[in-house]
This record gives structure tokens, C-alpha cells and sequence, in this order.
């Protein structure tokens, strides 16, 4: 079992997920980015995509529509201003996140 | 056949027991409002924190020059008020008003413009009325605020400071403390005085990596914080309105309830003076016939 380390995805009307994870995958400005344990410490922009979490219990998806993604002291966290926990897998949270940047107004 | 001031009395009894349904009905609304607008203030802090941890760590990391945080010389100063959209919620709306007003007026006798923004239908009719020139005006906003809410308002007033329409944005609102007490307080916006200098627990980070660049993330990251600042006014100054009005409807049921002690007190004396009257003219009808 790969070490576990500590996720929080935030935003600014609640916390939308926040436990142990094994892997985390995201989608940052630069492109898709995986995080296991150890990872050094960085700081990225996020896009408008899907973020999985790997956990003990399976997999998360969720949708999220921009922020930022920390990884220090290997905690990652995610601060982003809107995200959607998708009970579905990867398309289901691309969807939401689509939605989201739709429902947006404003350029990010 | 009762008289007319006992007719009068149980009309104005009526009228305030209705009222005071009203009043209490209010009351117990805005007692469930006060307990939403607490949970979201709750749950908007980890958010609030973890920005602020953000922003530190990327500051530490040498990113620190910004247009948004850099002072500048102030021409036309930015003066947000937020206010609630409804009346009745005693002292909260004229409280507000009068700090924004007296910064207004320090602001003009010392030779700067302004540029009014105001957030509720109260402080937008109180300057109108006075002839005070509204840049902006935000509605159905603080009842209940969302972030998009906070959004909306943060690009307006990016978009000033960025056109250098205005050079400072000072927000007036008030600040939630308990449900007994809320302050109306000032705080400035921009330029943003971003929470510089190493957290209490945690030495400088070393060697971040940024993606993209650390001043394109410090791009990003500062109109999320001014975001998130916004939010967090509009969260306190909802939860100020909800406890304000709660107190006000407490006052007025109580008021209402010895009001209608007080009537019905009047009402009873009424009807005695009545039956004593009608016993007397009966009485003395009576003793007339009699001697007849």
C-alpha cells in the first residue's frame, strides 16, 4: 500500500473533501499532474477539469473550476473557487466541472 | 350595547395583536437566519485560512511585487457601504451609513474625490436621496450571499483600481461579534495588504516549485483574496442584519405584549364604567317609578 498523505479540497462556501489519500490527480494550467506522497513543494494554478483522489476506499472525482493546488509538508491542498463532488468517475466530474465554468460569469 | 371608547379599545387591541403576530413571526425567522448565516461563516473560514497560507508561503518564496499590492498616491478614493435590502432591523442600516458617510465627507473636505459603491436598497436610497452620486450599486445581495455575490462585486472594483478610476477601496460594513453585539467597522481593500511575514508554526518554505510562474500564481491568487475578503464581509455583515432584526422584532413583540396588557386594562375599566352606569340608571329608574 502506497503511503497515504493528507488532501483538502476547499472552497470558499465549505470544505468539499478532506481525508488521507494515496493519489491525487489534477489538472493544472500546465497540464494533468499526479501527487504521491513526498511530492516536493509546489504551487499551481489549476484549470477547469477533474481532480480524482485515490483513498482507501476507492476513488473520488470531482469537478472543479479554477484555484490552486499547494502540496507543502506533503499536505496538498486545493483552494478553488467552485467544485462539485461527482459520485460518477472521471467524465462525470469533467462534466461537472464544465458546467461549472458555464454557470461562471466572469473570466477566470 | 357597548360604547364607543370600549368599541375603540378592543379595535386598537386587535390591531396590536395582529401586529405583534408579525413582529414575533419575524423574530423567530430571523432567529433560524442567524443560525444559517453562522454555519456559512463557519464554513467559509478553512478557505479564508489556507488563502492566507497561500499567499505567505508564495510571499516568502519572493513573490511580492504586484500592482494590487503597491500603494499609490490617492486622487479618487473608493468607498464601499454595505447595508441590507430590508428595513426594520433597529440601528444596523443607520450605523453603517453614518461611518460611510463621515468617510465620504473626510475624504472630499480633504480634496479627493470618490466613488461611491453601495451594497443593499437601504444605503443605496439613503445617498441617492441626498444627491450623492452612485458608481455601483449591488442588490439582493446580503440576505443571503454567495460567493458568486463576492465575485461580482471584487471585478467591478479591480476594474476601477486597474483603469485607475479609483485609487484605494475601503469597504464599511459590520462586523458580526455575537448575537448581541455587531460593530460597524472600516476596512481596507485595495491596495491589498496581503498577510506578509512567516505563519507562527511554519519556517519559510524552501525551494517551491511554481506552475506557472510565481508571479503569474501571485496574478491569480490576489483577486482570489480580495474575493474571499469580500466574501467574508458579506457572510459577517448577513449575520449582523439576521441579529440585528431579531433584536428589533424582540423589542417590538415585547412592546406589542405590554402594549396590549396595558389596553385590555383600559378596556376592562371601560366596561365596568358601563355596567356601573347602566345599574345606576336602572336603580335610579326604579326609586323614580317607586315614588310614583
Amino acid at each position: 500500500m502506497a503511503k497515504p498523505f493528507h488532501v483538502d479540497i476547499v472552497t470558499p462556501e465549505a470544505v468539499i473533501w478532506s481525508g488521507e489519500a494515496t493519489m491525487v490527480t489534477a489538472r493544472t494550467m500546465d497540464g494533468d499532474m499526479g501527487i504521491l506522497a513526498d511530492h516536493e513543494p509546489t504551487m499551481a494554478a489549476l484549470a477547469t477539469g477533474a481532480v480524482q483522489v485515490h483513498h482507501e476506499d476507492g476513488v473520488t472525482s470531482v469537478g472543479v473550476h479554477g484555484g490552486f493546488l499547494q502540496i507543502y509538508r506533503n499536505e496538498v491542498t486545493l483552494l478553488t473557487d467552485w467544485a462539485t463532488l461527482t459520485d460518477g468517475g472521471l467524465e462525470e466530474a469533467r462534466q461537472a466541472a464544465a458546467t461549472l465554468r458555464e454557470e461562471d460569469s466572469t473570466p477566470a | 350595547m357597548a360604547s364607543a371608547e370600549l368599541r375603540l379599545i378592543r379595535r386598537r387591541i386587535r390591531s396590536v395583536e395582529s401586529t405583534m403576530k408579525i413582529t414575533r413571526a419575524m423574530e423567530l425567522i430571523s432567529t433560524a437566519r442567524i443560525g444559517k448565516a453562522q454555519s456559512r461563516l463557519v464554513a467559509a473560514r478553512p478557505y479564508a485560512q489556507k488563502l492566507d497560507e497561500v499567499i505567505r508561503n508564495v510571499a516568502a518564496a519572493g513573490g511580492t511585487a504586484h500592482p494590487l499590492l503597491a500603494k499609490r498616491d490617492v486622487e479618487t478614493a473608493g468607498i464601499v457601504v454595505v447595508s441590507s435590502d430590508r428595513g426594520l432591523a433597529g440601528g444596523y442600516n443607520h450605523s453603517v451609513i453614518r461611518i460611510g458617510e463621515e468617510a465620504v465627507r473626510t475624504h472630499l473636505h480633504e480634496g479627493r474625490r470618490v466613488n461611491l459603491y453601495v451594497v443593499g436598497k437601504k444605503a443605496q436610497s439613503y445617498f441617492a436621496y441626498r444627491k450623492q452620486a452612485i458608481e455601483h450599486a449591488w442588490l439582493n445581495v446580503t440576505d443571503l450571499p454567495v460567493y458568486a455575490d463576492a465575485r461580482m462585486i471584487a471585478n467591478v472594483l479591480l476594474n476601477d483600481y486597474a483603469d485607475e478610476n479609483v485609487d484605494s477601496v475601503e469597504i464599511f460594513t459590520t462586523q458580526y461579534i455575537s448575537a448581541l453585539t455587531q460593530n460597524p467597522i472600516r476596512r481596507a481593500l485595495l491596495p491589498i495588504e496581503a498577510p506578509m511575514g512567516e505563519s507562527d508554526d511554519a519556517p519559510a518554505p524552501v525551494g517551491y516549485s511554481f506552475e506557472p510562474s510565481p508571479e503569474e500564481i501571485l496574478d491569480r491568487l490576489l483577486p482570489r483574496y480580495l474575493e474571499g475578503s469580500i466574501y467574508g464581509v458579506l457572510l459577517d455583515a448577513s449575520a449582523s442584519e439576521h441579529a440585528a432584526r431579531r433584536r428589533a422584532m424582540k423589542a417590538a413583540t415585547e412592546n406589542a405584549d405590554e402594549l396590549t396588557r396595558i389596553l385590555i386594562r383600559g378596556a376592562n375599566q371601560a366596561r365596568q364604567t358601563e355596567i356601573t352606569t347602566e345599574i345606576s340608571e336602572i336603580v335610579g329608574g326604579a326609586a323614580a317609578l317607586g315614588d310614583g
